[in-house]
């Protein structure tokens, strides 16, 4: 009996002890052994896939685009369904994620060197972490097949190039604005600012007049962090503020930084934003100015798509212009740059070159097809086509102008700086909407911030 | 002292399978990230064992960190002292007069049923502005109360106290269900006797129900200061741990750790400290109310 | 527990209820019993009407208000873009496979801590307590590697094992709990009639303990059907998809369609609710009367 029961527990034992062995030593060392177990499939997928071309394959397409209401919900599903219809041995399996579970996956798949054939990452600093435990493929090589390299407009691809390759294809490119309510300006009695000092001038005018300056959805932090950002990009008389900290040039303490925090506590502190900022999100903050409750709404160009489609939007309302100069210094030519999510394709992937194959396709028919379902402003690469015969509005053509216009400009906070850094930022500007601090000890939050999260 | 003698391999069969599945896939994953609490790492990359560096840090040199453990304490605070209660009154009323209680318990239920983002979005409503027609705010308005409004959710020192309001109200009927199957499983012979010596009504109550109940209570009590602990969801849906970190808890900021700032190793950390809170405290429960128990019977 | 010693084995069904005359007591009970019953129906009128307005009337966030048009599209496309018949089908499928294991693993488990004669009943029992506090965030990485080594990433045993052994320890604790409150003459008659124990468990244990059993289906019914991290994690499949992603198939980058949200919460939910009103009856008929009876 009592032998027997040792048995037992001897075998209990060594079933724990090998799944606890499994997952210590998967996670304990991810230089060698997963290398070494993901070079293995990688070697054998050429010979694989030229011995049995025909064989049917599967290609799992991790995408943030789950919403039937979403032009690029149908627009991916078309480009897709054509290339099956092409290549009937491919079948591509949709994994359609909202946005802050797709990033929550691709994390815990990237620990695990699970990473689906392709992914989608956001650029520059976001990034990084992937690149350095080099889990994509480079793409250089395919985008020079079909002439795919030149459909992207100049410059762009930089933000997702690392050590002169490019690791991920983004699907959108778009700056920062401010859309403003035509009829509610009028009812003020004012005009569209052309300093941030008027600007705040316009915020107090609005508020006498019972209007709501601003609207935002702080609860997302990194709004907030992008409008201020873009004080900064005046107050530094340029780009490459964050840069030049990152360089060892400057500190969050330099004037820059902290006129900067205090032009936009002016801002606040007039009362631009709606009572309890900090709790509307994205989208309950952007249909205060959509459904004509708010005058002015600080966005990136993707939001013009959905307020032309909005209430205000429809009466033909809105306009745009360019964020301002704060205190005379910088150029309103100069924008804040939203480098869109991009594509990336696992380096580990079993059918690597079918799927190089279908997203040189799929970024090809891209622009052709966003067109189509007038989601072409602000798309990464070149566009042919009538925007006015197409049936694109008024502001969807200002917005385009202002394209045309722009003279570099910077990046957000969280593309330049590491997460842990900008996680201290995202607080400490959401903090201001909540209280008024003094700039010098903001400067010093970020700057203790930017120390404890440097490598 | 329990009477059935059986053998080891009766034992086995009735523990093991459970047991088994339960190490695999909840013990091991515990013991997993107390070691990720050991290591610098971003969750992707390269990972750099550096001992307790991380458990230091955490305990000495973190400013979001402490308040959120006094946050999640006084949130299990409140559970405790005033959910519960008010969860055993309304559990004694339901079985004293109602005849048919199972609708009523069920609705009360409900909440708890529905979603966090329904929950969430409801509340909001509720405790919105009264430009953004907020029910409370305008209805202090209306009673001429103006001082009395409040940014609900966006006050640093109140925030955490409307979440918790909601916190309550939700899991409300949680407990009232548990204290109410609780209450059905004491015998009714035993009133019956009790009543013959002349305790009815709510001295029954205190002399039966309570005592007889609290081996249930304990559930209520360990459930809903787990529930604290793990309280995530809707801090997320309603202020998302802001304005700046003042309504984050333990668990908001280790995701915040984990996934957002990429430490990995650090929220594995505060993971780590998560659990072992939680253990104590869970024995802590156990032993007060073995007293409680004993001093009862 | 020297109370229970008292207890007669024979029981009747709990109904301490009096029948007694109107009186003012009772009146207020029942009025404040009614405005609780307001507060907590509310939200599920309230999601009923949100579920049937257009996204900017949601935003605009009133407590009251109802649609100037009934959004009935609202339904038509949850049900297709949100894919509900296959995702309830498979959300139908994980959750009854980890309910039955739950209730018999966990019933098994409570039983032999609260029952046997042994010495380590306590200690595996503390062992469950402590995975009742494991945030479930802090488990995806190593489980992420666990399910990999076992090659069933993307099936519905991915979902359904981890699902299992979450559910258990607060299953195992609220039935262990319970059982603990039992007499002990329930077995020792038992015994005394030579019932072996797989006997005493499944005719004796198993029915008397049905309200906990309802109660633990419940919690482990609603949390299962609401899982929607593991899920997104594991599973990539379109086919086998589970509700949540229905609900979250309506978010994308920089829009929400909440009207399309509130309808698919509405069609999930109706499971749940219909499912949980059906074994509330039997958790408040209380105990079986006479099962105990040898």
């Amino acid at each position: 009996m009592k032998k027997m029961s040792r048995k037992v527990m001897c075998t209990v034992m060594a079933g724990i002890l090998a799944v606890s062995l499994s997952a210590c030593g998967s996670s304990g060392n991810n230089g060698n052994n997963s290398k070494e177990g993901a070079s293995s499939p990688k070697a054998s997928t050429p010979a694989a896939s030229k011995a049995a071309s025909k064989e049917n394959i599967t290609i799992t397409f991790q995408n943030i685009y789950p919403d039937q209401t979403d032009p690029k919900y149908g627009m991916i599903r078309k480009i897709v369904a054509q290339y099956e219809a092409e290549h009937s041995n491919v079948k591509i399996e949709l994994d359609s994620l909202n946005t802050d579970q797709q990033k929550l996956k691709l994390k815990t798949q990237a620990a695990s060197k699970e990473v689906p054939d392709i992914t989608i990452v956001n650029p520059a600093a976001q990034m990084q972490p992937f690149i350095d435990a080099d889990l994509f493929a480079p793409l250089n090589e395919m985008l020079g097949k079909n002439g795919l390299k030149d459909t992207f407009q100049e410059g762009i691809l930089d933000y997702y190039t690392f050590n002169d390759n490019v690791y991920a294809l983004p699907d959108g490119n778009n700056i920062a604005l401010i859309y403003y309510n035509k009829a509610m300006f009028a009812q003020a009695g004012v005009k569209v600012p052309t300093t941030f000092e008027e600007m705040v001038e316009v915020v107090k005018q609005l508020k006498a007049k019972g209007i709501q300056p601003m609207a935002i959805g702080e609860k997302d932090s990194w709004t907030g962090s992008f409008l201020f950002m873009n004080v900064l990009l005046r107050t530094n008389g340029g780009p490459g503020f964050l840069k030049d900290v990152v360089d060892g040039k400057k500190t969050f303490e330099d004037p820059a930084f902290t006129e900067a925090v205090d032009a936009f506590q002016s801002l606040v502190q007039a009362g631009a934003f709606q009572e309890g900022a900090t709790s509307f999100d994205y989208n309950a903050g952007e249909n205060l100015f959509k459904t004509g409750k708010a005058a002015m709404y600080f966005m990136g160009s993707w939001a013009t798509g959905g307020i032309e489609t909005s209430s205000v939007g429809e009466k033909g309302e809105v306009g745009v212009f360019k964020f301002p100069t704060v205190g005379g210094k910088g150029n309103p030519d100069e924008f804040m740059l939203a480098p869109g999510s991009a594509f990336a394709v696992s380096k580990d992937s079993k059918h690597l070159d079918e799927t190089l194959d279908f997203l040189n396709y799929f970024m090809l028919n891209y622009p052709k097809e966003a067109f189509a379902v007038k989601g072409a402003v602000g798309v990464a690469q070149k566009v042919d086509g009538d925007f006015k015969a197409a049936g694109y509005s008024d502001m969807a053509m200002e917005v385009l102008g202002m394209f045309k216009g722009v003279k570099g400009g910077d990046l957000a906070f969280d593309n330049t700086m590491n997460p842990g850094t900008a996680q201290v930022h995202l607080s400490s500007i959401q903090n201001l909407f909540v209280a008024k601090k003094d700039a010098a000890e903001v400067a010093k939050e970020h700057q203790k911030g930017y120390e404890e999260n440097k490598e | 002292m329990n009477i059935l003698k059986v053998s080891r391999w009766t034992i086995a069969a009735f523990v093991l399978p459970c047991l088994l599945l339960y190490v695999c896939l909840v013990f091991v994953p515990i013991t997993v990230s107390i070691y990720s609490g050991m290591l610098d790492w971003n969750g992707i990359g390269v990972s750099k064992f550096i001992g307790f560096a991380n458990y230091n840090k955490m305990f000495t040199n973190d400013a979001i960190f402490w308040p959120t453990v006094g946050r999640t304490l006084l949130l299990a605070g409140f559970s405790m002292l005033v959910q519960l209660p008010i969860a055993l009154f309304v559990a004694i009323l339901i079985s004293r007069y109602v005849r048919r209680p199972s609708f009523l318990v069920s609705s009360y239920f409900l909440p708890v049923i529905l979603s966090v983002v329904v929950i969430g979005q409801l509340w909001k409503t509720i405790y919105n502005p009264a430009s953004m027609g907020g029910m409370i705010n305008q209805l202090l308005i209306k009673l001429g109360l103006d001082s009395w409004t409040h940014s609900w959710l966006t006050e640093p020192k109140v925030a955490i106290y409307s979440i918790i309001i909601v916190a309550l109200w939700q899991y409300l009927g949680y407990h009232i269900l548990i204290q109410f199957t609780g209450i059905q499983n004491i015998p009714a012979d035993i009133y019956e006797a009790a009543k013959i010596d002349g305790a009815e009504g709510f001295q029954a109550d205190r002399y039966i129900t309570l005592p007889m109940i609290v081996p249930i209570f304990k559930i209520s009590v360990v459930l809903s200061f787990i529930g604290s602990l793990q309280s995530f969801d809707l801090i997320m849906v309603m202020t998302g741990g802001g304005p700046a970190h003042t309504t984050d808890v333990i668990s908001s900021h280790m995701y915040n750790m984990s996934f957002l700032s990429m430490k990995y190793g650090y929220g594995s950390a505060i993971a780590s400290f998560l659990v072992v809170v939680c253990l104590a405290a869970t024995m802590l429960v156990n032993l007060l109310f073995n007293r409680l128990d004993k001093r009862f019977s | 527990m020297s109370q229970s010693a008292s207890v007669t084995v024979t029981k009747q069904p709990v109904v301490h209820v009096q029948r007694s005359r109107f009186s003012i007591t009772k009146a207020l009970v029942f009025i404040f019993l009614g405005i609780l019953i307001i507060t907590q129906l509310y939200p599920l009128i309230w999601l009923l009407i949100y579920s049937l307005k257009t996204n900017e009337e949601i935003l605009s966030g009133s407590f009251f208000s109802l649609p100037s048009v009934w959004q009935w599209s609202n339904y038509s496309s949850a049900i297709e873009g949100g894919n509900y018949w296959k995702y309830l089908s498979n959300s139908l499928l994980v959750t009854v496979v980890t309910l039955t294991c739950v209730i018999l693993l966990a019933s098994l488990t409570a039983f032999a801590i609260t029952r046997f004669r042994w010495k380590y009943g306590q200690l595996v029992l503390l062992v469950f307590l402590l995975g009742m506090m494991i945030p479930i965030q802090a488990t995806l990485l190593p489980l992420m590697k666990i399910f990999k080594g076992m090659d069933i990433l993307n099936t519905h045993l991915s979902l359904i094992l981890p699902y299992i052994a979450f559910q258990t320890p607060i299953a195992v604790f609220i039935m262990s709990g319970f059982m603990k409150t039992f007499p002990q003459e329930i077995e020792e008659s038992a015994v005394m009639d030579g019932a072996g124990v797989f006997r005493i468990f499944g005719n004796i244990m198993l029915p008397v303990s049905i309200p906990p059993i309802m109660t633990v289906c419940i919690l482990a019914f609603i949390s299962v059907w609401n899982e929607y991290i593991l899920a997104a994690t594991f599973i990539s499949s379109e086919k086998l998809k589970t509700l949540p992603f229905g609900v979250y198939s309506f978010v994308s980058q920089y829009s929400v369609n909440y009207g399309a949200i509130g309808a698919f919460l509405v069609l999930g939910a109706l499971p749940v609710i219909l499912i949980y009103f059906l074994l509330s009856e039997k958790i408040t008929k209380g105990m079986v009367a006479g099962a105990v009876k040898g």
